[in-house]
């Protein structure tokens, strides 16, 4: 397992650094000069030139790919192109801050939601309340973000004035005393998320549910909720372990649609900002932060399958 | 037995609800289970075997319909809520199953799978369970009981995980258990030690059990009486010796001569087959059920048909198929058979035996071949150094237990797996270890056919498409009527019809698609033929007349096979020459009949002792293998079969590889041991 978790420590960081040659690349290769967005088209040939110069832009690639990555390393994002003079570090970790405040409000909302009917749906498999659970979860599946969003603003907001309608945040003041803007976003996300991982839980279940130990279980007369908890759901929470580990990248930068719908102040409107601005050097800070995260929650996944699959957590030869 | 019965079973029916309407499983069965009494089961897959015993168990499909009575200890089973059957399973009736590998859950320990069992019908505290699991573990001989416990399934072997289950159907002192194939999925010598710890259950126990199987040879090791199932009826019941020596039932007597027993050779006879196959049964049918597939079908069968008692103890549902045979004793059957009155085995033809009267020439030689694969640190020598030849329009059959290389030998030949060591020379030169370096000439003329033919055809290609892709690919056939041509030609050969070209593999049962991958095989008119467990996924009846194609298809071809088998019987039947292989190396090589005779190594002598014998009066003293075949990472230094040997002559055994000594021109053995230490009582 050591040996496992080494390898797999090891390619989350060969990973990580190809990739951050990837969006370096991607970004050079934005067709138009740099200095001359910053200018405007108005500036002189020589304002460009020297602001070329101070900007490191004729070095050879390869160095300022060096320069930038090194800056990472050291917790220096650059400046922005955009808003002159503000650090990138300034607003960007405000940003992750809200994000990953959205991203674990809806982590708990959904998962334990999709998990319960999931199972529920499984072990009733063909019956009414499997159906109904099945329905739901397509119908939420089906209806895109700013769809649903749109409807719990209605009904929440509008109507039932519970609310805010907005989730921004008062000058002033901080998301902690602000709490109540999470829930419809974090809704939003679980609409999404529900259909899809309650299916994959039901079918995990019906499969394991039709498995020769869970008849051995069945038949060895233990009551029926030792046989559904303790032997058929730890085999059927595997994949469904996979599949959120998967979507946690989308959960923590991907959720530009619900920010922008609701206002909220996260990664994914800041790096919708940055790509409407052609602000390179942000959108290299959002694009590198959301991939890391893609990469570490997969790595973090596959461990945690391996931890919970003991044919992988004790590989190795028979025992005679 | 005069005892009053535990289980009896009255005129029992399940019925499944299906598209086409409902369908028969089982229908209108009767027997009863007395005290301390085993009774066997066998019929082919599709007989109601296994739906039997889950409706005894109340574990059948949401649907099914049962109806009868199950009376155990007098009351009805039928009856029985949920939460009443659940005080009776696993603690008064308790199973165990075909492939214990998948009967335990992968996620819990052994400990806790069994500690369950006791705390759910016992009451036992949590010490106490685990004390009466390690107590039943070491009651069935398993060293180490704590170390097994702590372990996941995955982390011990066959034998013990199937060790494992029978402990955990024992934990509650059962009065009743049901063994459903349990020793189909392990390898013979592993076998041979769960049905001595089976046989001796019943007494021990003071319990009851019912054994199903497909293997009559296995069913007679450890039963008291014998039914045999057919379409979900009992076509015949009686004593165990009786089913055997005198068959009442044309089904029961077509079942055992399919099967390649001690002494049946191709040379000597083809096997016997039932034409047609196992058919679902509609609710509206009635009257015989075999009559269709029987060869002493009559007129007025249909109406002389039901379960009648021939003689005290002995019922069979057809009186009239063999009655000019009785009364019958052993006595005169004996004299019968000695004066040639009654053949060996009834309606076979005799083959000629093959002739090679200007000496074998090889085809294949493997010289020195080692294939090694390589996990992590670890090395696993799957072939260690493999020398053997392969005759002209011979069979070389190879057996041993699993993991001994046979299967990866296949894939050498075959060039799936390229060798990592030594030379493969086939038809006069060397050949290329891996497919994708061989030339069109070699791909055509080494063709392989698998186990699991419906894993093996690609399901979304029809069997034409199957069957012209080689002519296409490895013949250059660019005619599309001459390669129709071709493959209807190819399949009447191997007994189906132009009909089958449309079909997809799905829509094909299992003897149906083992044809059409032999004729795939056949289309490239290949030379040499691996068959890599071609009839281990098959019914005894299927296998039979698969055998019998193989041998007709080889008389006619001239091709070579190398037939690698877990089952010594079939090996003995279809071979020439038998290649015994143990972890990666060869232990004996030579004429079949050389290497099923004394003087042979001690490892085939044993793999011989552990083979089920179908006819119970030729069971030898056994020689049981402790454990299974070491860690196969472990570095070798003397012979990889001294550590379970049991005719190990010391240190010499450990220390230093065996030599290869000579016992004829066409037979060696690797073993220390002079050739008079090699004799055995044991023959096939």
């Amino acid at each position: 397992m050591a040996s496992l978790v080494l390898k797999k420590l090891g390619g989350m960081a060969l990973t990580l650094v190809a990739m951050s040659l990837v969006i370096f690349m991607l970004v050079e290769l934005i067709p138009g000069d740099a200095a001359q967005r910053i200018l405007g088209q108005s500036a002189t040939p020589e304002a460009v030139a020297s602001l070329r110069e101070a900007m490191g832009l004729d070095d050879p690639a390869l160095a300022r790919y060096a320069r930038w990555a090194g800056g990472v390393l050291r917790g220096d994002l650059g400046e922005s192109a955009y808003m002159r003079g503000v650090r990138i570090a300034d607003i960007f970790w405000r940003r992750v801050g809200a994000s990953i405040t959205l991203a674990a409000a809806s982590f708990l909302i959904f998962v334990p939601l999709s998990i319960v009917f999931g199972v529920l749906a499984g072990i009733r498999a063909g019956k009414l309340s499997d159906s109904i659970i099945s329905f739901f979860g397509l119908a939420t599946m089906a209806l895109p973000e700013f769809v649903s969003g749109i409807l719990l603003m209605a009904l929440f907001s509008v109507r039932l004035k519970l609310l805010p309608i907005a989730s921004m945040i008062p000058m002033g003041e901080s998301l902690w005393q602000n709490l109540e803007i999470l829930v419809l976003p974090a809704l939003s996300v679980t609409f999404v998320m529900f259909g899809y991982v309650s299916r994959m839980q039901r079918s995990a279940m019906i499969g394991v549910m039709k498995s020769d130990y869970v008849r051995a279980a069945v038949l060895k007369g233990l009551p029926r909720r030792r046989v559904i908890f303790r032997h058929a759901l730890k085999n059927a929470l595997l994949p469904t372990v996979t599949v959120i580990g998967m979507n946690m990248g989308w959960l923590f930068g991907g959720l530009i649609v619900v920010e922008t719908l609701f206002g909220y102040p996260g990664l994914g409107s800041l790096t919708l900002s940055a790509v409407k601005t052609l602000d390179l050097p942000l959108i290299e800070a959002c694009v590198l932060f959301i991939t890391a995260v893609y990469v570490i929650s997969t790595t973090a996944t596959d461990l945690l399958y391996g931890f919970l699959n003991p044919r992988i957590r004790f590989s190795g030869g028979a025992y005679e | 037995m005069t005892n009053k019965p535990l289980l009896s079973v009255r005129n029992l029916g399940v019925r499944f609800p299906s598209p086409d309407g409902e369908v028969v499983a089982v229908r209108d069965l009767s027997f009863d289970l007395g005290r301390r009494e085993t009774l066997g089961v066998i019929g082919e897959s599709g007989c109601g075997k296994s739906t039997l015993s889950y409706a005894i168990m109340d574990y059948l499909s949401a649907g099914a319909r049962r109806s009868g009575a199950v009376l155990f200890k007098g009351q009805d089973l039928l009856l029985k809520s949920e939460r009443e059957m659940r005080e009776i399973r696993g603690n008064r009736i308790a199973m165990v199953y075909q492939n214990p590998y998948s009967a335990l859950n992968p996620s819990l320990t052994i400990g806790e799978q069994l500690d369950e069992v006791s705390r759910a019908h016992r009451n036992l505290g949590k010490d106490e369970a685990r004390e009466a699991s390690l107590t039943t573990l070491r009651e069935l001989s398993l060293g180490d009981p704590e170390g097994v416990a702590r372990r996941y399934p995955h982390q011990i072997s066959g034998g013990i995980q199937q060790r494992v289950c029978i402990a955990m159907a024992l934990l509650c002192r059962p009065d009743i258990m049901i063994l459903d194939e349990p020793t189909t999925a392990l390898d013979v010598t592993t076998e041979a030690v769960i049905l001595d710890i089976v046989a001796g259950l019943k007494e021990r126990y003071d319990m009851s059990m019912i054994y199903i199987s497909h293997d009559i040879g296995i069913v007679n090791k450890v039963s008291d009486r014998v039914a045999v199932m057919y379409r979900g009826e009992i076509v015949e019941h009686g004593p165990q010796e009786r089913i055997y020596e005198r068959p009442e039932h044309p089904y029961t007597r077509a079942l055992i001569n399919c099967m390649p027993r001690a002494g049946v050779k191709k040379e000597l006879t083809a096997l016997n087959t039932i034409p047609g196959y196992v058919k679902r049964r509609s609710a509206d049918e009635e009257g015989c059920p075999f009559a269709e597939r029987c060869v002493k079908r009559s007129p007025g069968c249909e109406d002389d048909y039901g379960l009648a008692e021939l003689e005290p103890g002995h019922f069979a549902a057809c009186g009239r198929a063999y009655a000019d045979e009785r009364p019958w004793t052993r006595e005169a059957e004996a004299a019968a058979r000695a004066t040639g009155a009654v053949p060996e085995i009834a309606g076979a033809e005799v083959r000629e035996a093959t002739s090679d009267e200007n000496g074998p020439e090889p085809l294949l030689s493997l010289r020195g071949v080692g294939k090694f694969y390589r996990n992590q640190k670890k090395t696993v020598r799957a072939l260690d150094g493999v020398d053997f030849e392969l005759f002209k329009d011979d069979v070389l059959g190879v057996v041993g237990e699993s993991g001994c290389g046979k299967s990866t030998a296949g894939h050498v030949i075959a060039g799936l797996a390229a060798a990592d060591r030594g030379a493969i020379l086939f038809d006069g030169g060397e050949i290329a270890g891996s497919w994708q370096r061989r030339d069109r000439r070699a791909l055509r003329e080494v063709q392989l056919i698998f186990q699991n033919p419906g894993r093996s055809l690609n399901p979304s290609f029809s069997v034409q498409a199957i069957l012209e892709r080689p002519l296409k690919k490895l013949l250059g056939v660019k005619d599309p009527a001459e390669r129709r041509r071709r493959a209807v030609e190819m399949l009447r050969k191997v007994d189906l019809g132009e009909e089958y070209l449309s079909r997809r593999p799905r829509r094909l049962s299992g003897g149906e698609k083992q044809r059409v991958a032999l004729a795939r095989a056949f289309l490239s008119s290949p030379k040499l033929l691996v068959c890599d467990e071609a009839t281990s996924a098959l019914d005894v009846s299927v296998q039979a007349s698969v055998l019998n194609l193989l041998n007709e298809l080889q008389a006619e071809s001239g091709a070579s096979y190398l037939f690698i088998s877990h089952d010594l019987n079939v090996v003995n039947y279809v071979s020439d020459h038998v290649l015994v292989m143990y972890l990666g190396r060869v232990c004996e090589y030579g004429r079949r009949d050389e290497v099923v005779t004394p003087p042979y190594h001690p490892y085939t002598e044993a793999l011989l002792s552990a083979a089920p014998e179908v006819d119970p009066a030729r069971r030898d003293k056994p020689i049981r293998l402790k454990g299974s075949p070491p860690d196969p990472t472990r570095p070798i230094r003397g012979c990889p079969f001294a550590g379970r040997c049991h005719k190990k002559i010391g240190p010499i055994c450990d220390e230093t590889p065996p030599p290869r000594l000579a016992l004829s021109a066409t037979h060696h053995i690797y073993c220390h041991l002079p050739p008079e230490g090699l004799q055995g009582a044991v023959r096939l």
